[in-house]
């Protein structure tokens, strides 16, 4: 027993010892910030530094800018441990504070970083509670209207601070949360909502530009439905007005073509004597062209391409004209019609040129005539070209069309006057189309504006004409000057018939 | 600064009877309005200015910096709380902004031509910011104006704060860094109190408004 009391007395002295060698003055303590809840008063914190095995005793020093003297805090207790609160006579905006935390115990001191701070940057407003939801409903939708309080201890009535607030809600089982800003009210809605969905809401505030305050306590709430009683009501009535809906179109279905026949009923078509509307369907253009003309008893068309480039040529002045042995050897096609190009003409004198004229035409009545004209049909164009030529050189009239009227014959036209100006003498030009490209046909006599008489007249030109080119010259031939209409086809002049059917292919 | 508003979709000649009327008699609540919310754009400014600054500031400049008793405003007396600030007159509160604000025409100036050769990693960022400054200071400013006609004489009262920090801030880096952030500690906390004035003055002159305080 002794040797036992001894050994405890032993241990207990080692251990007084080792306890007595780690004794030490006290660690230095940090501060670790300060804080402000409405701008009137502030609480700062510090941690305290390993204390050196003794009781150690923490003070906080303060200075302050426009204050002489070093000051102790004035409230140990009300803001918990280690802590220092600075009441409202304390408390100071826009003034340096310079905190130290003295930490002492038996064998020393210990002091902290001086912690340098203005109460303008250490606003924190506390945590909102008492946030309340209400789920109203409107129009059949349901809306979510939050409300809550703002801070207790803030003075929002005398403008000193202006409080701001945030919310964010998350649907039940998300974890992603939408944020809104309601600005200085204290309330706040919400539109799109689900029914049957829980909705957790959050709201926080801050103070002017100062820190945002923690995230209030969650609040939930589960909307309801609310178009549960309405909605087997709208589905029978949906219902019972398919039903018609359905017989009506399998009525319409079964009676396809009685109803296509009362909606879409055939349309009459044009009926073409000798046709068969048969043929037209299913035929190729070559049989429907055949059949047409075949009906029709439309001369077939015959291909005159190698003369059809061959023209008479006649030479400009009095000298050059052909002689008439030349003439009498060859043989050419006078194309139906030529271009009584009065401009290629250069006459002095009228009479010169009739004179010349009258002998060409003379000339040409003794040449080969092929019988093959093709007659005009009516209902072709006559080309006429008026040409207000004032002998002096003036502008060039554009080209008009009169209309073949009617064909007696191979040799009467009647056409349909048109645009038919009434300027100074000029002369005409006269392209009428025919059936045949590049025929001329002389004019054999004008009665009045309306008619003309061709005479059937073709003499074929011979190659050598064709070197000269394709140039060919005509005049009508001005027989009577008394009329002012000068629109006078000139008895043996020349018209071109251009052939329809070259246009058409 | 001051407009006056019309009413959409009226007849021409009703609209401006209403703007003749109403150009008359615009309530001081809402030019106070429209100045405070100039005041929280330019001392939120500030304050993000000096967080950018913030971020690349070197250690040392924090144990050297001067302090701010020596800002070239501090000479003006202001209240340091609320009571003080609730027991100000409305006019001397609006003098006490107005010369706060003209207190640092010239000295934004010398911020904002250090701004374009400040060895600082957001030296563009910054140099943007301190013009934006310059506007809604400027713009604040001749609201003010405005604002004081509207009150008591003594709102015409502006004190005279000159600065004497000349064009220069510093020759090398950090003690450039140093005085500009120096400088610009001390324009937030003049910001800060020109906001929380023209707050004070807002909520008083909109009695029937609670939502404006």
């Amino acid at each position: 027993r002794m040797r036992r009391d001894l050994g405890l007395a032993l241990l207990l002295l080692l251990s007084a010892a080792v306890e007595s060698n780690s004794m030490s003055p006290p660690g230095k303590p940090v501060l670790l910030g300060c804080r402000s809840p409405e701008k009137e008063t502030f609480t700062c914190w510090w941690e305290p530094g390993s204390d050196g095995g003794l009781p150690t005793a923490h003070r906080l020093y303060y200075e302050r800018e426009r204050l002489e003297g070093t000051y102790e805090c004035p409230d140990y207790q009300s803001a918990g441990r280690n802590s220092c609160f600075f009441d409202k006579e304390h408390t100071s905006i826009w003034v340096d504070y310079y905190l130290t935390v003295m930490a002492s115990n038996a064998l020393g001191n210990a002091t902290s970083e001086p912690f340098k701070m203005d109460v303008m940057e250490i606003v924190k407003p506390d945590a909102l509670g008492n946030v309340t939801l209400l789920v109203e409903e409107r129009e059949g939708s349901p809306h979510l209207h939050v409300r809550w309080e703002p801070p207790s201890n803030t003075d929002t009535k005398s403008g000193w601070v202006t409080v701001k607030y945030e919310l964010r809600v998350r649907q039940d089982g998300g974890n992603k949360w939408t944020e809104y800003t309601s600005g200085t009210q204290t309330h706040f809605s919400l539109y799109s909502i689900s029914p049957g969905v829980v909705y957790t809401v959050q709201v926080r505030c801050r103070l002017d530009h100062g820190s945002w305050s923690e995230w209030s306590n969650s609040t939930c709430v589960k909307i309801p439905h609310y178009n549960q009683n309405e909605r087997p009501f709208w589905l029978m009535v949906s219902i019972l007005s398919a039903i018609p809906l359905i017989t009506a179109a399998c009525i319409l279905v079964t009676k396809r073509k009685f109803v296509k026949q009362y909606v879409l009923p055939p349309v009459p078509g044009p009926k073409i004597r000798d046709v068969d509307a048969q043929l037209l369907k299913s035929g190729g253009s070559e049989d429907v062209d055949n059949a047409l003309m075949i009906n029709q008893s439309f001369p077939p068309i015959v291909a005159w391409k190698d003369q059809m480039e061959e023209y008479l040529i006649v030479t400009e002045n009095d000298d050059g004209l052909p002689s008439n042995s030349q003439k009498r050897q060859k043989s050419f096609i006078i194309p139906v019609g030529f271009n009584l190009d009065l401009e290629n003409i250069y006459c002095e004198e009228t009479t010169t040129c009739q004179n010349a004229w009258e002998k060409k035409c003379n000339e040409m009545d003794r040449f080969e005539v092929d019988d093959t004209i093709k007659p005009f049909t009516s209902g072709g164009y006559v080309d006429i070209q008026r040409r207000v030529d004032n002998m002096q050189g003036a502008d060039v009239k554009p080209v008009d069309y009169s209309r073949v009227k009617e064909v007696n014959g191979d040799n009467i036209l009647i056409y349909e006057k048109e645009n038919v100006p009434l300027e100074s003498c000029g002369y005409i030009d006269v392209q009428i189309r025919g059936n045949i490209p590049e025929d001329y046909s002389r004019v054999k006599k004008v009665d009045s504006d309306n008619v003309v008489t061709l005479q059937s007249r073709h003499a074929s030109v011979d190659t050598s004409s064709r070197e000269k080119g394709n140039h060919y010259t005509g005049r009508a031939l001005q027989k009577t000057r008394k009329t002012n209409m000068c629109t006078e086809l000139i008895e043996s002049g020349y018209v071109d018939a251009i052939h329809p059917s070259s246009n058409t292919g | 600064m001051a407009h006056c508003g019309g009413t959409n979709g009226s007849k021409l000649f009703t609209m401006v009877l209403y703007m003749a009327a109403a150009c008359g008699a615009i309530p001081i609540s809402d030019l106070l309005d429209r100045a405070s919310q100039r005041s929280d754009k330019l001392h939120s400014l500030s304050t993000t200015l000096t967080q950018d600054l913030d971020s690349h500031f070197p250690p040392i400049g924090r144990v050297i910096m001067p302090r701010p008793s020596m800002c070239h405003t501090s000479s003006l007396q202001t209240p340091n709380d609320k009571e003080q600030a609730l027991q100000v007159s409305e006019s001397d509160l609006l003098s006490l902004v107005r010369s706060l604000l003209q207190a640092w025409e010239d000295p934004l100036v010398v911020l904002s031509t250090s701004a374009n050769t400040l060895p600082h990693p957001a030296q563009s960022i910054i140099s943007n910011k301190i013009q934006e400054l310059q506007e809604h200071s400027k713009s604040l400013g001749d609201g003010l104006v405005v604002l004081s006609g509207k009150m008591a004489p003594g709102a015409q009262t502006i004190s005279s704060l000159p600065y004497f920090g000349g064009n220069d801030i510093g020759q090398d880096r950090i003690s450039k860094l140093i005085n500009f952030n120096f400088l610009l500690s001390c324009f937030r906390r003049d910001s800060h109190k020109i906001d929380s004035f023209l707050k004070i003055l807002r909520c008083r002159a909109a009695k029937m408004l609670p939502e404006m305080c």
